[in-house]
């Protein structure tokens, strides 16, 4: 007889109801559900002890003070520090997302360093009588700041650019009514924590074309034309007269008398622009501001030793074609200036070398690039910001090894000078150790000791846990305060451009982590660079409807956007993104792509 | 609305993602009085999970119980590992307050050793929200286990947007503590929950001292403002 | 009765497959790196559970020593056995962690606090985890091929505890005690 296919089935079909009986197929589909839970594709957060550490965060010049919550090593959050008297405990969304940037996709990682040494070197070597060999510091009042400046004394025709240190600061917490004319006091201004501390101390007037957050979060709105803050400041001074403030601003004559009373009656006043122009610091004048609301500051002290380094020069103060070798150190983002600005002042051939996170930035336009470390891998130090009323001294700690091959500015331009660049900061502490002034906040703990009751080392071990210097405040010691105020550079401007540029909100830092666009691109909270808003009749004259596709002319660009309508914009204005903003210029154009 | 995306391992959506698939378990909307220039006036309203306390809408139409209104605390818990991504509760919240995982987590290769240990990642296909920060309950409730009490210490434990919001425009406490902040500051006349005529009972208090903002926190329809984008 | 051989035959290859040969095929095995012995430590060394394994003082529990605690000892050799000569050669002298296999690890979303268990509930560690303290050697960690996860945790048949470590052997203990809040007590 034989087995018969019929046989086969029947074992096969006894084998299938064996197997119900067994773990073996419940179990396989448990495994397989657990399986599809935790695959591969899924990121697992590491584990380990936690720990917390502090630092300060340098990704704009307010420093924040910042706890990092670490996974052995590794900080997995950031959060500010409560109770720290520059920032109390406020740290912005760039901020607070700020440890993944050592991660960041388009972060360079690495660069032609030799051949940059070499060309660098070679170009020194170059450098015609009346030529320079430049440092663009982003930054001043670093230690490496000092560091670059005694470089650029030992090279040959060297020349230190950046915009000198005031000596002077706002102290907000002494005002009772503040004008701000643009300065963007809630979104990116001084040190955000220290304005939100003492906002209730002080009734908030802002001047903006359009409503921005900080003409949200002030008491009044004052809404001038773009480009009218100057006239508005002259009035304030007793410069102009009113009636012309008025005509140029679109304000009613008696509304700008309203607030100069305003202004003289609830004192201390304070006026603030965006850049501080003579205008404002004028007004200030007028006010006396000066001594109660714009207070004396001390440098932060320096060796003596240090003195004799190449003064501070002002980018405009630099003859035309006059650069052959110029370094930007991208990776202390501060002010800004334009590429426009800068490209007269190279000559031809020259080689520029630019230190930073990316290439999106000077690096468009630099010879080299060279991937600089990110703040959370390298020590520096931070100069106060221009809220903080006394000096200060903090350092930004490397939390981790870098995460690519980096080349640190300080390191490089030191070497092409010959000078040893790694116990800068330690001679500054001992340099401010020997004031014996002021007092020292430690975040692990909350306390404050006087400076004088710490040895030098112990001044050096609390620095590196992220403590942070102040200064004993200045007094009689800078009475005579000289307020300058800086002319804006003018940007470059064209014919045929009848719409005002204006910000829409804050630039952020050169590199923000990819978490940013939660606030960009998965919400309408901010503007993106490829929008621009305009009123509904600008719109129309325009020639573009909501959602539509437009190209947005410039002096410097000609850019694709889309256009969103919003009837709180006034005539003739676009507004765009605020790290747009600042590239672009002042007018521009609205075209229908 | 970043503090939170760090906190809880929220990753950023594909380049060509829209505001609509994001996932913000916090969002920040600007709402505006409707007027033009130089009337027009912006507020911002952070939005999240409003925890409804009554018939809580998402926890009545999950299929796969996957929603958990928590008898302690009040907090609705929602268990990614249980959700067949029906997004029937999506549709359920009135608040918008649920999102969706349209992709896999995707981070550049590197940031993952920046994830938070407190809070799991969830695969694609499941919904999500906030859930006042969980992995900071628990690590309150571990600390105070330690320390052999039973109860937290509340200023123990903060959400992440409540403790990263510089301006304290978000506050965080227990509303059946009579004496604690937000329950006083609950009763006051110018506090004001989200669409209260829906009977959620949401447990999200907001207070505005401006007639316009309390009049779109109950409005039925968004009042066309669609426009006003960027 | 002729007809149904096959099917009986069947019925048996399939019964002896699911349960004496599943349970083999279903686990991979895997020495862990370091032949540890727990009696030595206690008996010889005089050490208890928790110098080695315990609360940290923010509450969260160091299950697994890390290598620093081992080299407190054992910066240079203290006993003769070849063992403990692999693991100076392979992890103290370079500095290396060795890269225990967790015979607890429970997935991502699970939150578990040692600090209640221990603390507030009194639990010793032998009723979950066994009594590893008697051992002279450490276990081969057997993994699950599929899931990832350990025999420790999700047992099949002929294991050493009928029970594991899955949510059902947790809830059985709660529900017996009557400690049963919201499902987000343990989830994260």
């Amino acid at each position: 007889m034989g087995t018969t296919r019929r046989d086969l089935f029947k074992l096969l079909g006894g084998s299938a109801v064996g197997a119900l009986f067994t773990p073996a197929p419940w179990r396989l589909i448990t495994d397989t559900a657990l399986w599809s839970e935790n695959w591969p594709g899924i990121p697992r957060p590491g584990s380990g002890e936690i720990r917390m550490r502090y630092t300060n965060c340098s990704l704009c010049p307010a420093g924040c003070a910042m706890r990092a919550r670490c996974v052995g090593d590794q900080p997995v959050s950031l959060a500010g520090v409560k109770g720290h008297p520059l920032s109390h405990g406020a740290l912005c969304p760039w901020g607070i997302a700020a440890h993944q940037l050592p991660y960041h996709p388009a972060r360079l990682r690495r660069g032609p360093v030799e051949r940059a040494a070499a060309a660098a070197a070679d170009a020194i070597a170059l450098c015609g009588a009346r030529e320079h060999v430049a440092v663009l510091d982003l930054r001043p009042g670093r230690t490496a700041s000092w560091t670059y400046r005694r470089a650029m004394a030992a090279v040959p025709h060297g020349l230190y650019i950046a915009t000198p240190q005031a000596e002077w600061a706002f102290d907000l917490a002494a005002a009772r009514t503040v004008l701000s004319l643009g300065a963007p006091l809630a979104d990116g201004w001084g040190t955000p924590g220290n304005v939100f501390a003492a906002r209730n101390t002080f009734r908030l007037i802002q001047a903006d074309p359009v409503e921005t957050r900080t003409a949200g979060f002030a008491d009044a709105w004052l809404p001038i034309r773009p480009g009218s803050a100057s006239a508005l400041a002259s009035a304030v001074a007793g410069e102009i007269p009113i009636a012309e403030a008025a005509r140029q601003t679109g304000l009613a004559a008696d509304h700008i008398r309203g607030l100069i009373a305003e202004l003289h009656d609830n004192g201390p006043s304070l006026v603030l622009a965006r850049n501080m122009s003579p205008e404002a610091m004028r007004a200030n004048v007028a006010l006396g501001a000066p001594g109660h609301t714009i207070v004396g500051r001390r440098e932060t002290p320096v060796p003596e030793a240090w003195r004799k380094s190449a003064p501070v020069t002002m980018l405009d103060a630099v003859p035309d074609g006059s650069i052959r070798v110029l370094f930007i150190d991208e990776s202390a983002p501060g002010d800004y200036f334009p590429w426009s600005a800068i490209a007269p002042k190279l000559a031809n051939d020259s080689l520029v070398i630019a230190f930073a996170w990316t290439n999106e930035g000077y690096g468009r336009h630099a010879q080299f690039t060279l991937p600089a470390p990110v703040f959370t891998e390298t020590l520096d130090d931070l100069p106060p910001a221009v809220d903080a009323v006394t000096a200060v001294f903090r350092l930004t700690l490397p939390l981790i090894a870098p995460q690519a091959v980096v080349v640190k500015p300080l390191e490089f331009i030191a070497r092409l000078a010959g000078l040893p660049s790694d116990e800068a900061l330690h001679e500054r502490a001992n340099a401010i150790h020997k004031t014996a002034r002021g007092h020292v906040f430690t975040p692990g703990d909350g306390a404050t000791t006087p400076l004088k009751s710490l040895s030098a080392d112990n001044f050096w071990k609390a620095l590196h846990q992220g403590a942070c210097w102040l200064d004993a405040p200045c007094q009689g010691a800078c009475r005579d305060l000289v307020l300058a105020g800086q002319e804006p550079l003018r940007p470059a401007t064209q014919a045929g451009l009848p719409l005002a540029l204006v910000a829409g909100d804050s630039t952020g830092p050169p590199l923000s982590s990819p978490l940013t666009s939660k606030l960009y691109r998965e919400s309408n909270l901010r503007q993106p660079a490829n929008r621009v808003a305009l009123a509904p009749e600008t719109a129309r004259a325009s020639g573009v409807a909501s959602g539509a596709r437009a190209i947005l002319e410039t002096v410097a660009a000609r850019l694709p956007v889309t256009v969103a309508v919003d009837p709180g914009l006034p005539p003739d204005v676009v507004r765009v993104a605020g790290r747009a903003a600042r590239a672009l210029g002042a007018r521009g154009k609205v075209v229908p792509a | 609305m970043v503090a939170c995306a760090v906190e809880n391992n929220i990753p950023a959506v594909p380049e060509n993602a829209s505001d609509r698939k994001g996932i913000t378990w916090i969002r920040v909307y600007k709402i505006n009085n409707g007027e033009a220039w130089p009337d027009c006036r912006t507020a911002f309203v952070p939005v999240l999970c409003q925890q409804c306390g009554h018939d809580t809408p998402c926890a009545h139409v999950c299929p796969q119980q996957a929603v958990d209104v928590d008898p302690k605390t009040g907090i609705v818990g929602q268990m990614p590992e249980r959700c067949l991504g029906c997004r029937y509760c999506m549709a359920a919240c009135p608040y918008h307050a649920r999102y969706f995982n349209w992709w896999d987590p995707q981070w550049p290769p590197g940031m993952e050793k920046t994830l938070n240990p407190g809070a799991a990642p969830r695969m694609r296909g499941v919904v999500e929200k906030c859930n006042f920060c969980l992995g900071r309950l628990h690590a309150a409730e571990e600390r105070a286990a330690a320390a052999g009490r039973r109860e937290i210490d509340p200023a123990d434990y903060l959400p992440a947007c409540v403790d990263a919001c510089p301006t304290g425009a978000i506050q965080f406490g227990d509303l059946n503590d009579p004496a604690s902040a937000p329950a006083e500051d609950a009763n006051r006349p110018e506090s004001f929950r989200l669409l209260e005529k829906l009977g959620t009972d949401p447990k999200i208090y907001y207070r505005s001292k401006r007639d316009w903002v309390r009049r779109i926190a109950s409005a039925p329809r968004p009042a066309g403002n669609e426009d006003r984008r960027g | 009765m002729r007809g149904f051989l096959p099917f009986a035959a069947g019925a048996a290859l399939a019964l002896a497959a699911g349960w004496a040969g599943f349970p083999y095929f279903i686990y991979k095995s895997q020495p862990q790196p370091v032949d540890f012995s727990h009696k030595v430590h206690i008996e010889k060394a005089g050490a208890k559970c928790d110098d080695c394994h315990a609360l940290r003082g923010d509450g969260t529990y160091a299950g697994l020593p890390s290598l620093d605690k081992c080299t407190s000892c054992h910066a240079a050799p203290m006993g003769t056995t070849a063992a403990e000569k692999r693991f100076i050669d392979q992890y103290v002298t370079p500095n290396r962690e060795p890269v225990w296999h967790s015979y607890a690890r429970q997935p991502e979303n699970v939150f578990f606090s040692h600090a209640a268990h221990i603390k507030l509930a009194g639990l010793k560690c032998e009723q979950c985890h066994g009594a590893e303290g008697a051992s002279t050697g450490l276990r081969a960690y057997q993994q699950d091929r599929i899931s990832g996860y350990s025999r420790d945790v999700l047992p099949v048949a002929g294991w050493r505890r009928a029970r594991g470590m899955r949510m059902d052997d947790c809830i059985a203990c709660h529900r017996q005690h009557r400690v049963e809040n919201s499902c987000m007590d343990c989830h994260q």
